[in-house]
């Protein structure tokens, strides 16, 4: 051979060695070492229960772990996991008043008419640093975050607590007293809600909220008493990166075996399709928000992971700008309402893994009931004609621009514009003019009322109807959605709703004020999201009920002994059976 | 700067061209335009030869993969990915266009100018210019696209402002070579204007070399175009946009479904490689010419 | 003139160049369509709240005063406050630079040593098949879009072929932590350096494996011009007369390649390395989305999705100082190594 040819034939066996010795580095080294676990000595290794989980999520701290401050879905999270409140909701119910269950409180009662409630505290919880639990804890959460810090993005501002709530007075080490300005009736369900929880006062200012403090995590929650700690928060540039929660010995519901995983991991994903990719390669143990609908049903397929789903009660929601014509004319707002198409959007944009909404009140919620179904879907017979009367046909089309976020605060946004945009055309007589904005900009937009149809998502602060209701479509407590929409009548069917306790008037109540919502249709309900978590085959305790908190405290992963544990045991038998021979 | 090495190369680059560069330039130049010609024009002609509705859901199932019914396939919207691929370009084109005419109108004339004028005028633009030029181009067009916000004059102007340098560079160039020459300076010593000399000695010669930048910066444009949409500061989803296509489709890759970005993103190749071919070709064919 | 003379000289000039660099993203941040402070609020902002925000950003002072805090900043290195949470942004840009540097760095070999590869192959098989393939190569890869590319490299050999990981820079959990010697802590940030200075070898080959995909995506795109470079450079040397000197005299062909033609092709390409950085960093930008990995490109383009104004402008700024500095550098290396451009 040439010397030209010899050359070349060395190159490519060199190329070849290297390409392979990469391939077999990448195979042996692909999985990573197994955390350690925990075994016994005596008989057959026994299946354990894994001392650590890592979760991933596309979620992060918006602002910090303060409850005066945090109003963000990932933030309450792991305010609740490294905190308690007075009361907590029963994992897995449907959250009425018959599923509040005791927490730092174990009894209370309220005065007749409503305006008095006591709570007995439970005796010899401990702080951290030993120091006991006492109502003067309550009382110093609630006056700072409710009357002193009030901060104006914050929970408190936000539900009305001061509005709620007059004054919290220890009337013993073990007895605190809330005096109410109006008889709420949701009031203990807004106590299990993380704008409620107790913080440790020694860890919490009274001037200022507790932020991320570089390198110190204890520096940076106010929150103790919890099944965990935050016993790490790491930022890389200024986004979250890992967190770690490591078991609280103090906690007060130690004796009932929580939390089940003594450490958890939480990795922070940038976004849904590298999380997705995580959970598939085994990275993580569980992934929880927010996986695409597409990458859900594909993962359901696969046997590495298990698909957990539940009930959401997120919503999802078109809003009216009431202030720009012709929407100021109920009529035309429900012209148009009728002629969404709920299942579409569904079934194309989430494959059918949320559930169509024709209520403010998610399904499966006291105070729940249909009543935009009189309106229905596409039902393009009903625009037409309705629109015919103002002089709207197929020559002079009702001009509308509709808003949504482009920056993934809400799931699948751009897509769900997409679709409502087909619909909305498909009656022949609207045109929509699609308009997006990230989500500062977009808030901005709807505080200077400039949009004039937008999409908007909820979150319930605490579940109960009341929280679908007030915050929308009475007058003051919607104020910040900006659409401009008053009905007096409303606003006394909410407000005495609020008050009453009896369930079954609460129900009645509320089922009125949606006969008037269907009728004012100031906002169309879209779709309530249904939510999942995708985990490891071996991961269990995974409760994914309608208060959408996800409880750290509750899941734990079995593990069988590796392989050659138990093949070393079965040995040692083995020996052990032939020397004694 | 008359080293060692550019001796040679000035040497070297006729002999490159003699012996079969000019054909290899020639043929880099043809399929260049032919790329270009077929994607503009099909781009064009989408009205009437795509299928479907490129905008349009659910015309077929989701996320089906190339059939004969979709050769495609379709999205996530059952959107048709063939109609998305024909009238995808538009957007892109229309950006690279904006940007390199509004690069020209700018960067050559100010080019001319100020070093036609030269003293402290060339000095303080060259030095301003070079400032724009050191800096990383996609940072400075999403810092810009970032403050003013979507839309396709505001992505134009992005990266207009990112290439102007190139060109002003170029002209330069130019002009000083030109400036030196013995007829220019026989013309101006008979009292031409300097308006007449420009245009009559200095023009024909910068054309060459402008032609060229630009094809390159067209290709510059379009990925630049495709970045910026690929971090955020794209255009509404309403228009059918291969770099739309490309950043969404992303996230159905897991899935599997490799269409949706493969053939967007093999247009976009395509389109730059078709441009950049015929840039250098060009300045392969005229840049001996130059030399002389 | 001497190497200091020169040195000086170019000092002097970088300085005008930065303070118009600085001034233009100055001019940029604040040719704004609307009030980037009212971005930030969720409700009616009260007016105390958001003069109390402008003040907190120095934002209230007029824009003279803004331009003079903005300089005497940067020469601090203090790049303001994000706007998200208030915490100082240069502190966040050199928390996220290691990874972007480990990954330019890698990026820049690969495409390096891919080009000096290629480009040697095609000068030596000079315009045969190999050649025209080796170059439209070149320029072929240049007109991928690196995000593309990198999406490519991520379907066939991460989610296909499970040969390397998706994203992320090492597994969570198993970030290396550098050299600890009874009290002296050394970490470079940089995970291959870092594994390596605490003795931990499986880690430097995670760090390796998560490394390879973004930087090969982004060194594939870039070799194009280093082909071209070495070809250009490795075909004039070999037909100077001292190279067919050393051929009569029987010299192996391949110390006639290497020794003496490639060394000549060593400066051109240590500048093409230096003014290619720019490229580069702007490549990262774009793979570091496809890979989630953590540096400084991910961190800009977060912030634009929250309209972190400061941020980004810090962003920017740094980016630009940066590329000053290194192209600064590398023609100081280069007159150091070649006397004859000091003229």
């Amino acid at each position: 051979m040439s010397n030209k040819a010899i050359t070349r034939v060395q190159t490519a066996v060199v190329l070849v060695i290297i390409i392979a010795a990469v391939a077999a580095g990448a195979y042996i080294t692909s999985q990573p070492s197994a955390p350690p676990t925990t075994t016994t000595t005596t008989g057959p290794p026994p299946i354990v229960f894994k001392d650590t989980l890592i979760m991933g999520t596309t979620d992060a701290v918006e602002v910090s772990l303060d409850p005066a401050e945090s109003y963000d879905y990932f933030g309450w999270e792991i305010i609740q996991s490294t905190g308690s409140s007075l009361v907590d909701v029963r994992p897995g119910s449907p959250a009425g008043p018959s599923d509040i269950v005791p927490a730092l409180a174990t009894s209370w009662e309220v005065s007749s008419d409503g305006l008095t409630w006591t709570f007995n505290l439970r005796q010899g919880v401990k702080f951290q640093d030993g120091t006991e639990f006492t109502a003067n804890d309550v009382k110093y959460s609630f006056d700072r975050n409710v009357f002193k810090l009030a901060i104006p993005e914050g929970p408190q501002v936000g539900i009305g607590y001061g509005d709620i709530i007059k004054s919290v007075d220890a009337m013993s080490p073990t007895q605190v007293v809330f005096h109410l300005n109006i008889p709420f009736s949701p009031f203990l369900s807004l106590m299990a809600a993380q704008s409620s929880y107790i913080v440790n006062p020694k860890l919490a200012p009274e001037d200022h909220a507790v932020a991320y403090k570089e390198g110190d995590a204890r520096a940076s929650s106010p929150m103790d008493l919890g099944p965990y700690v935050l016993s790490s928060w790491v930022r890389v540039a200024g986004k979250d990166n890992e967190m770690r929660l490591d078991a609280n010995p103090n906690y007060w519901n130690v004796s009932g075996g929580y939390p089940k995983t003594p450490h958890i991991i939480i990795k922070f994903y940038s976004d849904a399709t590298t999380l997705r990719l995580a959970i598939e390669s085994g990275e993580v143990d569980i992934a929880f928000r927010q996986l695409r609908a597409s990458d859900i049903n594909d993962l359901k397929t696969k046997t590495n992971v298990k698909v957990w789903e539940g009930i959401g009660a997120f919503i999802q929601y078109l809003v009216f700008q009431e202030k720009m014509k012709p929407l100021d004319n109920p009529e035309i707002r429900r012209a148009i309402a009728a002629a969404v198409d709920r299942p579409t959007l569904t079934n194309t944009v989430f494959l059918g893994q949320s559930k169509p909404l024709y209520s403010m009140i998610p399904n499966g919620m006291a105070g729940h009931t249909d009543a935009f179904k009189q309106l229905g879907d596409a039902n393009y017979a009903f625009t037409r004609e309705a629109l015919a009367k103002y002089g709207y046909n197929e020559n002079n089309k009702l001009k509308l621009d509709l808003w949504y976020e482009s920056s993934g605060h809400y799931p699948q946004s751009p897509d769900q514009a997409t679709v409502l945009k087909s619909s909305l055309e498909g009656s022949g007589v609207i045109q929509i003019e699609l308009k997006s904005a990230d989500w500062p900009s977009y808030r901005v937009n709807r505080n200077q009322e400039i949009m004039q149809m937008y999409i908007l998502g909820w979150y319930p602060d605490y579940v109960d109807a009341d929280n679908y209701m007030f915050p929308f479509l009475h007058s003051v407590g919607g104020s910040w959605i900006h659409m401009n929409y008053n009905n007096p009548q409303m606003d006394d069917l909410i407000n005495q709703a609020r008050a009453k306790t009896d369930a079954a008037e609460r129900t009645q109540l509320y089922a009125q004020a949606q006969e008037l919502f269907a009728q004012d249709a100031p906002i169309v309900p879209l779709f309530q999201g249904t939510a999942w978590a995708v985990t490891k085959p071996n991961v269990g305790g995974v409760v994914l009920d309608i208060s959408q908190s996800w409880r750290h405290w509750l899941v734990y992963a079995t593990e069988g002994p590796a392989p050659l544990l138990q093949i070393g045991w079965l040995a040692s038998i083995i020996t052990r059976f032939a020397t004694e021979q | 700067m008359q080293t060692e090495r550019g001796r040679i190369i000035v040497q070297l680059i006729p002999q490159f061209v003699r012996l079969s560069k000019r054909g290899m330039a020639g043929w880099t130049v043809l399929i260049g335009s032919v790329i270009v010609v077929a994607v503009v024009g099909m781009t064009l002609l989408a009205p009437w030869i795509a299928p479907h509705n490129p905008i349009a859901i659910n015309v077929g199932p989701i996320m089906a993969a190339p059939s004969s019914e979709f050769p495609l396939g379709t999205n996530h919207l059952g959107q048709d990915m063939l109609s998305r691929v024909i009238w995808g370009g538009s957007m892109v084109l229309q950006v690279a266009l904006i940007s390199v005419a509004m690069c020209v109108a700018v960067g050559v004339p100010i080019g001319l100018l100020a070093s036609y004028a030269g003293g402290n005028t060339d000095k303080g633009t060259s030095l301003v210019m070079d400032s724009i030029y050191a800096f990383p181009g996609l940072v400075l067009a999403i810092a810009i696209a970032a403050m003013l916000g979507r839309g396709v004059l505001n992505m134009s102007l992005a990266i207009a402002v990112v290439y102007v340098p190139s060109y002003y560079r170029i002209v330069r160039s130019q002009v000083l070579t030109i400036k030196e020459l013995s007829y220019v300076e026989a013309a101006r010593a008979l009292g031409a204007k300097s308006r007449s000399i420009i245009l009559r000695y200095v023009m024909p010669n910068v054309v060459p070399s402008v032609v060229s930048v630009a094809t390159i910066n067209f290709a510059d444009a379009i990925l630049t175009a495709a970045g910026l949409t690929f971090v955020g500061l794209g255009l509404s989803v309403a228009v059918p946009d291969w770099g739309w296509d490309l950043t969404y489709g992303r996230q159905l890759l897991p899935a599997g479904a490799w269409w949706v970005i493969a053939f967007p993103g093999l247009m976009i190749v395509l389109l730059a490689l078709g441009f950049t071919l015929i840039g250098e070709g060009l300045s392969e064919l005229w840049s001996p010419r130059l030399e002389q | 003139m001497s190497l200091r003379s020169y040195v000086i000289a170019r000092v002097l000039l970088t300085i005008p160049m930065l303070l118009l660099l600085l001034t233009l993203v100055f001019l940029i941040t604040r040719v704004l369509p609307g009030d980037p402070v009212l971005l930030h609020f969720e409700k009616q902002a009260k007016p105390e709240a958001v003069e109390e925000f402008r003040q907190r950003l120095g934002l209230d002072k007029s824009l003279p005063e803004q331009y003079v805090d903005y300089l005497t900043g940067v020469l601090r290195g203090d790049l303001g406050k994000s706007m998200q949470d208030f915490s100082p942004v240069a502190q966040q840009i050199f928390s996220a630079f290691p990874a972007t540097l480990e990954l330019a760095i890698f990026g820049m070999i690969i495409a390096v040593v891919l080009g000096i590869f290629l480009g040697v192959r095609s000068s030596r098989s000079y315009n045969t098949g190999e050649d025209h393939v080796i170059r439209t190569f070149g320029i072929a890869t240049y007109a991928i879009p690196v995000f593309f590319l990198g999406m490519v490299l991520q379907l066939v050999f991460s989610i296909q072929l499970h040969w390397f990981p998706s994203g992320g820079r090492i597994y969570p959990g198993s970030e290396p932590l550098g050299l600890n010697l009874g009290g002296f802590h050394l970490a470079t940030g940089l995970y291959t350096v870092d594994s390596l200075l605490e003795g931990n070898l499986s880690k430097f080959v995670q760090a390796l494996r998560y490394l390879f995909l973004p930087s090969f995506a982004l060194g594939l795109v870039l070799c194009g011009i280093f082909i071209r470079l070495t070809r250009t450079s490795m075909l004039e040397t070999l037909r100077l007369d001292f190279v067919t000197a050393a051929r009569a005299r029987g010299l192996k062909e391949r110390t006639v390649v290497y020794t003496y033609a490639l060394r000549n092709a060593f400066l051109p390409i240590l500048t093409m390395m230096g003014l290619q950085f720019a490229a580069l960093l702007a490549g990262a930008i774009l793979t570091e989305t496809t890979f989630s990995w953590p540096g400084l490109g991910r961190y800009l383009v977060d912030r634009i999705a929250f309209r972190d104004y400061t941020a980004i402008q810090g962003a920017v700024v740094f980016f630009g100082l940066l590329v000053a500095l290194v192209s600064l550098m590398v023609d100081i290396l280069y007159a150091y190594l070649d006397p004859r451009i000091r003229l």
